[in-house]
């Protein structure tokens, strides 16, 4: 690198009138374009993956044998690749497209470490391919977004954190521009989160290379899923987007940004805030109600600093309207910021209690998300994409009326998936809640409210192919803009002054109130809000991370630790014991099918869906559930009561074909499992990974686990026989999730042991006369008086 | 909108306006953080009947008053079944029972699937009407028929027994074959008078 030095006057207008005239070194530097067309390229090849793996997904809810039974190509498999698709692959790649670009430029410095850099694109790609083969073989976590088991959660961290980590606070650290940008700011929030979001969530106790059991349970465990999963919008969809806008928007509008003092605001509330609005998700459920509470109002007050970010958005544009109007590019941010603007007043209603007793487990959320996800997400990173195309090629783009079609064609691509799907989800909503003047539910058969909306889920198949037509449109475009691209990139070679040591802060503002009699803090509070003391921080990149860090992490003090430490958070019901081995077995393919995806297992207290499902779930019921298992969209009816509630025959014919025992049903046929044979030996390590997660089990349970299975399998195959289905079932993989599926929800209303417990005298009185009010007596008792745990 | 001054920030190019945060903004902003302490205090002060599952408590009560208050807790008998049986109103609500939880075996005309044919005149497990009752209370063949007894209300069994009694003889086409054997056609209900019912609905 060339340096000389040179006579710099680094503060032009400096304070007290005598310029400081300093001797600094001008450094010469290029930019590492290279990297940027490796993330580009990904970019879009995943745009086209995620979407048509979502188009498959869509077809596969109206044509359910679309994929002829094969296990891997199942929705429940398939959806899961489809988010993380979306997220990481094509979402991901865009957001280190935007960063590597926009960084050097605003930092005026090359990244630190072009090694770096490579290892973070190519590791990258690694993860994601291995998340596309892991996932359709079912080897899956089961939390949403978190779904990777945790051999690949390792390099995630260390790819992530290390890697694109190390390299972005190294380059701030050598940056050659004083003052940190907005963008940059929103960078560094989404780093430090994402981060710490993923190290927490996904702490297990591993059983092999390809499972691993959460080491939080059920209600804590839900919590934590949900305070990722709705950070991971926060800070994967949200943040780096707002960076991204931040510097292509005024950069293609070649316009001011609207307000610096709305870039300072909106970005602390929305850091700080956003942490504490992941239980919106887990409204009415076995969550402690004040947890959910908080949930609402922090989402409530999001909802302004979201808008902050579209205000300074589209009115930063404010005098480039008639750009709009020529430019294909900033069509795609306007709508983009437009999509982002709705989706975050959405969220908040969401999140108001009433409003989610009806959205809940409906197509509403699916609606919900997409607007984000294919409007403002989709929409931005191809406004940016179309932006650095020709810049990063170097050559003009290939078709600019191509551009525009791919506009039209994604604008009314959305707007067919979201209209149709928002309806459903209403109409849905609404069918599962209603009730006739007798109190009885008007549609007590749910494969009804199926039906209705299989005609819309059609309309958003259309709507997803034109989604999908764009997305083709950028390909051909790019590719052929590439094909345009000179024999040699141009590097150009810029020089910039290395920062010195020491730097005067502009002076101190001063109250305009002057000595206009007022309080002295009125005055503070006006000199406050010309935002001098954040213009110190910006200067302070490390300071500034670790300001950052802390307004995260204590937001999520304060919001989990309580929930981990109260007691009657989670009060014991006697009656609650651990999974058998072969129901835990049974279990890990419920996980592996992706059962979760259509079948929630939480009963939530609100009449009709009492009526439909039986009574609510509880807390208590759900200490041994590594993972939680309870949705987030009811596809398929409820599960949490489904022990006992058909004959195991039923199950083993309804696994066979759905269609066979439901008509009209979405769910696809499971016939592998009544062929696949059971491994029995490789039950052992998930008991055991669960015993050492506090679950009791016996010496015998934990040595001889496959015998002991293989007796309940016996039993479960005989109780087959005997309502008259096929003999020696006891070696298939059915077995297994019958028997699990048989345990759902039952042990609240199973009869106490005797003497189990010494207050559980009452509650054993009780039980004779009603199993229910017995668990709660139980339950109640665990509440006044923590009985022994076994925690 | 008057122009704001611009701040002196140049970044890349980028230039940032000195605008202040617009007053609606700002005031719902502001409105939105006033707003969730009085929430906060009304729903968790420890109230009697504000929290989630006290509101589900009266919910539960009030639908239970409007579907049963006119008949009380049923008898799970014969002649109670029988009684019901004859009650239009009522056999629609143990229709509505049957829809929501019998039809993935039964089939939805109660022809038969995975479970017995309704609709024919044979019976594995009942002999009398009051049998109808009991299998769907405590199950029957091995746990092929789970019993209901803890996830329906007693006159929903009631209710749902009579009206799979009235399925009996529609023989819906494409049944399942019938199974066990030919019983006895089901009693006449007990004539009975009006008052007694009323007197029945305040007990």
């Amino acid at each position: 690198m060339d340096t000389h030095v040179a006579n710099q006057s680094e503060q032009p207008d400096a304070t007290d009138g005598t310029t400081t005239q300093r001797t600094t070194v001008l450094e010469s530097f290029s930019y590492d374009d290279g990297i940027v067309r490796l993330f580009a390229t990904a970019t879009i090849v995943w745009a086209l993956v995620a979407t048509l793996v979502g188009l498959v997904v869509a077809l596969l809810l109206v044509m359910p044998t679309l994929t002829g039974g094969l296990p891997w190509f199942s929705f429940g498999r398939l959806r899961p690749l489809h988010t993380n698709a979306a997220i990481f692959a094509f979402a991901g790649n865009a957001i280190f497209a935007a960063v590597y670009y926009s960084t050097q430029r605003l930092c005026k410095a090359r990244m630190w470490s072009d090694t770096l850099s490579r290892l973070h694109f190519w590791g990258w790609q690694l993860i994601i391919v291995a998340a596309a083969v892991t996932l359709p073989l079912g080897i899956t976590q089961s939390k949403e977004y978190a779904e990777l088991e945790w051999p690949i959660d390792i390099l995630i961290a260390v790819v992530w954190l290390l890697i694109f980590g190390g390299n972005f606070m190294m380059t701030l650290i050598h940056r050659r521009e004083r003052h940190m940008y907005v963008a940059l700011w929103f960078y560094i929030a989404t780093i430090v989160t994402v981060a710490v979001l993923h190290v927490f969530n996904n702490l297990v106790v591993p059983a092999g290379l390809f499972k691993g059991y959460s080491v939080y349970a059920g209600v804590q465990d839900a919590f934590m899923q949900w305070w990722y999963g709705h950070n991971a919008v926060a800070f994967f969809l949200t943040t780096p987007f707002l960076g991204l806008m931040y510097y292509f928007l005024p950069k293609a509008a070649d316009r001011p940004v609207f307000s610096y003092r709305l870039s300072i605001i909106h970005f602390w509330s929305l850091v700080f805030i956003y942490i504490w609005a992941g239980p919106h998700h887990l409204h009415y459920t076995a969550l402690p109600e004040w947890a959910s509470t908080l949930g609402m109002l922090f989402s409530l007050m999001l909802w302004m600093p979201s808008w902050g970010g579209m205000i300074n958005g589209l009115l930063t544009l404010r005098g480039a309207w008639h750009k709009v109007a020529a430019d294909p590019v900033l069509k795609f941010f306007v709508v983009g910021v437009t999509f982002y603007g709705m989706s975050t007043f959405e969220g908040p209603m969401l999140s108001i209690k009433s409003v989610n007793s009806l959205s809940h487990y409906t197509d509403w959320t699916i609606a919900h998300v997409h607007s984000g996800a294919l409007g403002w997400n989709g929409f931005m990173a191809f406004g940016m994409l179309y932006w650095l195309l020709p810049r990063i090629f170097q050559t003009k783009i290939w078709s600019d009326k191509l551009v525009s079609l791919h506009f039209w064609t994604g604008t009314l691509g959305i707007l067919l998936y979201i209209v149709p799907i928002y309806a459903a989800g209403l109409m849905q909503g609404l069918m599962w809640r209603a009730m006739d003047e007798t109190g009885n539910l008007q549609y007590p058969d749910f494969i009804e409210t199926v039906q209705s909306i299989v005609p819309l889920w059609w309309v958003r198949v259309l709507g997803g192919a034109l989604y999908v037509g764009g997305v083709v449109m950028l390909c051909i475009n790019a590719l052929f803009t590439w094909f345009g691209r000179p024999d040699s990139y141009d590097v150009p070679v810029y020089s910039a002054p290395r920062l010195t040591d020491e730097y005067q802060d502009d002076p101190k503002p001063t109250s305009e109130m002057g000595d206009v009699p007022m309080l002295d803090s009125a005055k503070a509070l006006s000199v406050w809000a010309k935002m001098g003391w954040h213009r110190r921080w910006e200067r302070l990149p490390v300071k500034f991370t670790i300001l950052t860090t802390l307004a995260v992490v204590i937001a999520t003090l304060f919001e989990l630790v309580p929930t981990f430490l109260i007691r009657s958070n989670v009060p014991t019901i006697a009656t609650v014991k651990p999974y058998t081995p072969l129901e835990l077995a049974g279990r890990h393919i419920f996980v592996s099918e992706g059962c979760y995806n259509c079948h929630s297992q939480m009963i939530r207290p609100i009449v009709a869906e009492t009526k439909r499902y039986g009574e609510y779930s509880k807390p208590g019921e759900f200490i041994y559930d590594r993972p939680f298992q309870w949705g987030s969209r009811r596809i398929g009816p409820d599960l949490a009561r489904e022990g006992g509630r058909q004959s195991s025959f039923w199950h083993w014919r309804h696994f066979e074909n759905p269609e066979y025992v439901s008509p009209g049903s979405v769910m696809p046929s499971y016939e592998h499992l009544l062929t696949d044979e059971m491994n029995y030996d490789a039950i052992a390590p998930h008991v055991k990974a669960a015993w050492q997660l506090g679950a009791p089990y016996s010496d015998e349970e934990l040595n001889n686990t496959a015998e002991i299975a293989y007796k309940q399998a016996e039993k479960v195959a005989a109780d087959i026989v005997a309502q008259g289905g096929p003999a020696s079932t006891m070696d298939k993989q059915a077995v297994a999730l019958i028997a699990y599926l048989q345990r759902i929800g039952i042990d609240l209303f199973a009869t106490p042991e005797p003497a189990a417990e010494e207050n559980a005298g009452d509650a054993a009185a009780a039980a004779a006369v009603d199993p229910t009010e017995a668990a709660e007596a139980a339950s109640a008792e665990a509440e006044s008086e923590p009985a022994p745990e076994t925690e | 909108m008057s122009e704001a001054p611009k701040t002196d920030h140049a970044y890349d190019g980028i230039e940032e306006y000195d605008n202040p945060l617009p007053g609606w903004w700002k005031w719902l902003f502001i409105a939105s953080i006033v707003f969730s302490p009085f929430y906060w205090v009304y729903y968790h002060n420890g109230a009697k009947g504000r929290s989630i599952e006290d509101q589900y408590g009266v919910a539960l009560a009030e639908n239970t008053r409007l579907q049963f208050a006119e008949i009380g807790d049923l008898k799970l008998d014969g002649p109670t079944i029988a009684k019901f049986m004859a009650k239009d109103s009522w056999v629609k609500v143990g229709e509505s029972v049957f829809r929501a939880n019998c039809v993935s075996c039964h089939g939805r005309e109660g022809e038969g699937k995975v479970g017995p044919n309704l609709t024919d005149e044979a019976y594995k497990n009942v002999a009398v009407l009051a049998d109808i009752g009991k299998v769907i209370n405590n199950g029957a063949g091995n746990g092929a028929m789970p019993k209901w007894s803890n996830r329906l209300h007693i006159n929903e069994i009631v209710l749902v027994s009579a009206y799979v009694a009235t399925l009996r003889g529609q023989n819906v086409e494409g049944g399942r074959p019938a199974e066990g054997r030919e019983i006895p056609p089901w009693p006449e209900p007990a004539a009975e008078e009006e008052p007694a019912a009323d007197e029945e609905a305040k007990s």
